[in-house]
């Protein structure tokens, strides 16, 4: 073989497409930009998503909160003094969490749904619920929400022998009280076993700031401010003592801060993915690498799907076929006996040599005579009345048979 | 780009790396890997541009028999050439093993067959050239699909000259050469020659006779140089379908025997394909080289969907006919197309010529006819009763106009039509 010749070719050779690779690599851009375009979106969006969160919080009343409505500064010493924190947003987190022993702080009960009430209720550890509304009642019969009036928050004294108030001192706080009902909705004293502390000026009838109760054998206060926790007033007069005391009563503190996105009551079942070993995990992130390469390896065809133009099928017969649905359809017993003995009456005819112009009574002689039959069962066979019925159709249809069997010409 | 199943075994690999450091990262990482690999091997690979291509068809080749595709490739980059190279036709080729492995050093070439089996008439086209070149690796290459363009010309089967020589040989008894012929219209005078036992007494001439020793008979043969204008009608009735193919494949067997036959009689031959233009057109071709024009113009023949034009064919038949001649019509004993179609313009064609109509029959109405099984078989049998008892009076009424008319089954058409011309030249009437 000769050099290789890249010149145009001749006789019928062909080299290459006619395209450069600057060409290609435009018409590849063109018809793939949209699909960059879009995978390079997604690719952002899953990037942005799997960024660190921040380690700060913007949740208030949130342990790792610092802005004036957190609650970083309260966790923080609490730490120190070795109260071990279990920060949660979910009911059923905080039900895992909360075992007898502990003390379950639920910040706010406005998203909490009533089977998340009864859900963080129904827990065994002592219960430390801040500015509650419809979770006091179920914590605790006989209590209710009451309203202060007050919207700012003003200095209030102890008027309890409770040791953690009496720590305390004074606080400053305002908000929702707790009020003392029966089940009429009156007004009465605390039910036993409750310490109504912090009295609220002007209301009618008492309301008080704190409320202590032992229910069941578990401890449940109720702080009627929130923001007796936060950055912003947790120094104020003796509110760190009794935020302290309350929350530290126990070494380990379930803080949960319910979420509006939670609606969990039971932990979730552990899934597939939990069982696994983390090594069979991530061979099943190899497996799908292997995927992809798969379908990329039997994605591309080695050329294009060669296509032609059949010709139409239409069956000859069809037509025929459709006649016969036809007479089928509409019972046409008529036409097709008619059919039926004309097919019959040409073949003999012609069988005997007749003409096709033959009259009746000359084709009923001749096939009588041939077949050796009554010229009169002949007749009636040929040109008699057609039948009515499915079985007068076959019966005709087998005697015609049997007599063009008979027909020989002499 | 393309990767092969080995950039998959690669890809594989990395679970025993999983294995060995189960962490997500080593799934990044060997994939990373692959696709570094995959990316160079395709860089490494030979352009599949750099091959020169060229294709070499079997000239015509009658249907069914074996044709071939031969690619003679030349590679003329400067890296080896490892390829997969896939030579495509249209599907009725049959191209089955049509790839092919090539490894090619630089200025190389090598030549690639590619065995075709037709299944279908007429001109099968290539379509492209795909070439797939790889790396060193294996791992992955380029692709390309270059247009190599290319013709297989396939003719029709021509079955039906296995009842040829038969035909041959009654020809040759009515050529005269047999001496069983006698004297009729539209015959002609061939020859003395001595008197034999067997030859008929009547054809002794006498006075020949007297002039010498022996008794001498004359012979006597059919005109020859007539004109037979074979008429393939491609209107919609030529694609229905009786039992395996459409009507007209056997159409064109039978105007394949009559083409043969009636070239080896001596007569003029003339054939167009029509349905409302002319498809298909053989004319002042004789001797050996008719059966290859005929088969070359029906090779490309293909049934249309529009209704014949009749008075348009007639036309044509006149204009090219200017003496008396053999009219064969290819067509179908289809009642309501015969009745607004051929009826309203036979007279004008059997006024001057001898008109025959060779229809094809449908086995499948036969099949109906005599089912009795259920009384649905009964109305199909009186359906495809009345269906002949029509074509029979169609049938009639042509004869009536003078139409020689030919209903057959598609494989006893050719013969059947043979017959007839071979009775209509020995009864003088061509």
């Amino acid at each position: 073989m000769s050099a290789p010749t890249l010149s145009p070719v001749a006789d019928g050779t062909v080299l290459g497409d006619g395209t450069t690779a600057a060409g290609r690599a435009r018409g590849r851009w063109r018809r793939w930009r949209w699909v960059v375009g879009i995978a390079g979106v997604l690719a952002i969006g899953v990037g942005i998503s799997l960024l660190p969160a921040p380690t700060r919080s913007v949740v208030p009343l949130a342990p790792d909160n610092a802005g004036a409505d957190g609650a970083m500064a309260v966790a923080n010493v609490l730490r120190e003094q070795g109260v071990e924190i279990t920060y949660v947003r979910g009911a059923a987190q905080a039900r895992a969490a909360a075992t007898a022993g502990t003390t379950l702080l639920v910040t706010s009960d406005w998203w909490l749904t009533p089977e998340q009430s009864a859900t963080v209720t129904g827990t065994a550890a002592d219960l430390v619920l801040l500015d509650p509304y419809t979770l006091l009642t179920d914590a605790v019969p006989g209590l209710e929400t009451g309203w202060s009036g007050g919207a700012s928050a003003t200095s209030l004294p102890a008027a309890c022998t409770d040791p953690d108030a009496e720590a305390a001192g004074s606080i400053t706080g305002s908000g929702s009280g707790v009020v003392a009902r029966d089940a009429t909705g009156a007004a009465t004293d605390a039910p036993d076993g409750t310490t109504l502390c912090f009295p609220l000026p002007g209301t009618e009838p008492q309301a008080y700031l704190t409320s202590t109760s032992e229910v069941d054998g578990r401890r449940v206060t109720v702080l009627g401010d929130a923001g007796l926790l936060t950055n912003a007033r947790v120094a104020e007069d003796g509110n760190a003592a009794l935020v302290l005391r309350t929350l530290g009563r126990n070494p380990h503190l379930v803080w949960y801060v319910p979420s509006s996105t939670d609606t969990s009551v039971e932990a979730a079942a552990p899934g597939l993915g939990d069982l696994l070993p983390p090594t069979a995990r991530v061979l099943l992130w190899q497996a799908l690498v292997v995927l992809l390469a798969v379908v990329v390896w039997r994605g591309r065809r080695l050329g294009r799907v060669v296509v032609e133009r059949l010709p139409v099928v239409v069956r000859s017969a069809e037509t025929t076929r459709g006649r016969g649905r036809l007479y089928r359809t509409s019972r046409s017993y008529g036409h097709a006996a008619a059919a039926l003995r004309a097919g019959v009456a040409d073949r003999c005819a012609r069988l005997l040599g007749l003409p096709r112009t033959a009259a009746a009574p000359d084709v009923i002689t001749a096939v009588a005579r041939a077949a050796h039959r009554d010229e009169r069962e002949v007749a009636d066979l040929l040109y008699g009345p057609p039948p009515t019925s499915d079985a007068g159709l076959e019966t005709l249809a087998r005697r015609l048979d049997q007599l063009e069997s008979e027909v020989h010409p002499t | 780009m393309a990767i092969t199943w080995r950039a998959v075994v690669l890809t594989a690999l990395g679970a025993v790396a999983v294995l060995v450091w189960p962490v997500p990262g080593t799934v990044l990482a060997w994939a990373a890997l692959s696709v570094v690999l995959c990316v160079l091997d395709t860089v490494l690979a030979a352009s599949p541009r750099a091959v020169a291509l060229r294709r070499e068809v079997t000239g015509p080749v009658r249907l069914h028999e074996p044709g071939r595709s031969r690619l003679t490739v030349t590679h003329t980059g400067p890296r080896r050439l490892r390829a997969l190279v896939r030579d495509a036709w249209q599907p009725s080729a049959h191209a089955e093993r049509n790839r092919h492995r090539v490894d090619l050093p630089t200025g190389e070439s090598r030549r690639l067959d590619t065995p075709l089996r037709p299944s279908r008439r007429g001109d099968l086209h290539a379509d492209r050239v795909t070439v797939r070149t790889l790396g060193p690796l294996g791992l992955a290459g380029r692709q390309a699909s270059l247009d190599v363009p290319g013709t297989q010309r396939v003719l029709p089967a021509f079955a039906s000259r296995r009842h040829l020589p038969s035909r041959l040989a009654r020809l040759r008894e009515m050529d005269g050469r047999a001496a069983v012929q006698v004297r009729g219209a539209g015959t002609e005078f061939d020859s003395l020659r001595e008197y034999v036992i067997g030859d008929d007494v009547r054809s002794i001439d006498w006075r020949a006779s007297a002039r010498r020793s022996d008794v001498v008979v004359r012979t006597w043969r059919p005109e020859r140089d007539r004109r037979v204008l074979i008429v393939v009608d491609t209107s919609r009735t030529s694609a229905a379908r009786t039992g395996e193919e459409p009507r007209l494949e056997a159409s064109v067997e039978a105007a394949l025997l009559l083409a043969a036959l009636a070239s080896r009689a001596g007569d003029r031959v003339e054939l167009i394909a029509y349905d409302r233009t002319v498809r298909a057109r053989v004319a002042g071709v004789s001797g050996p080289r008719l059966m290859p024009a005929v088969a070359d113009a029906l090779s490309g023949v293909e049934p249309s969907l529009v209704e014949a034009d009749w008075p348009g064919l007639v036309a044509q038949v006149q204009e090219r006919l200017s003496q008396r001649a053999l009219v064969v019509l290819l067509s179908a004993l289809d009642p309501s197309a015969v009745e607004h179609g051929l009826l309203r313009v036979v007279d004008r064609l059997a006024s001057r010529h001898q008109v025959v109509l060779a229809s094809v029959k449908d086995p499948e109405t036969e099949l109906l006819r005599t089912g009795r099984e259920d009384v649905a078989a009964l109305f199909d049998a009186a359906a495809a009763e009345r269906t002949e008892l029509e074509r029979s009076a169609v049938a009639l009424r042509l004869r009536g106009h003078g139409v020689e008319v030919v209903d057959a089954l598609p494989d006893d058409l050719a013969p059947r039509l043979a017959d007839t011309y071979l009775a209509l030249k020995a009864a003088g009437r061509l």
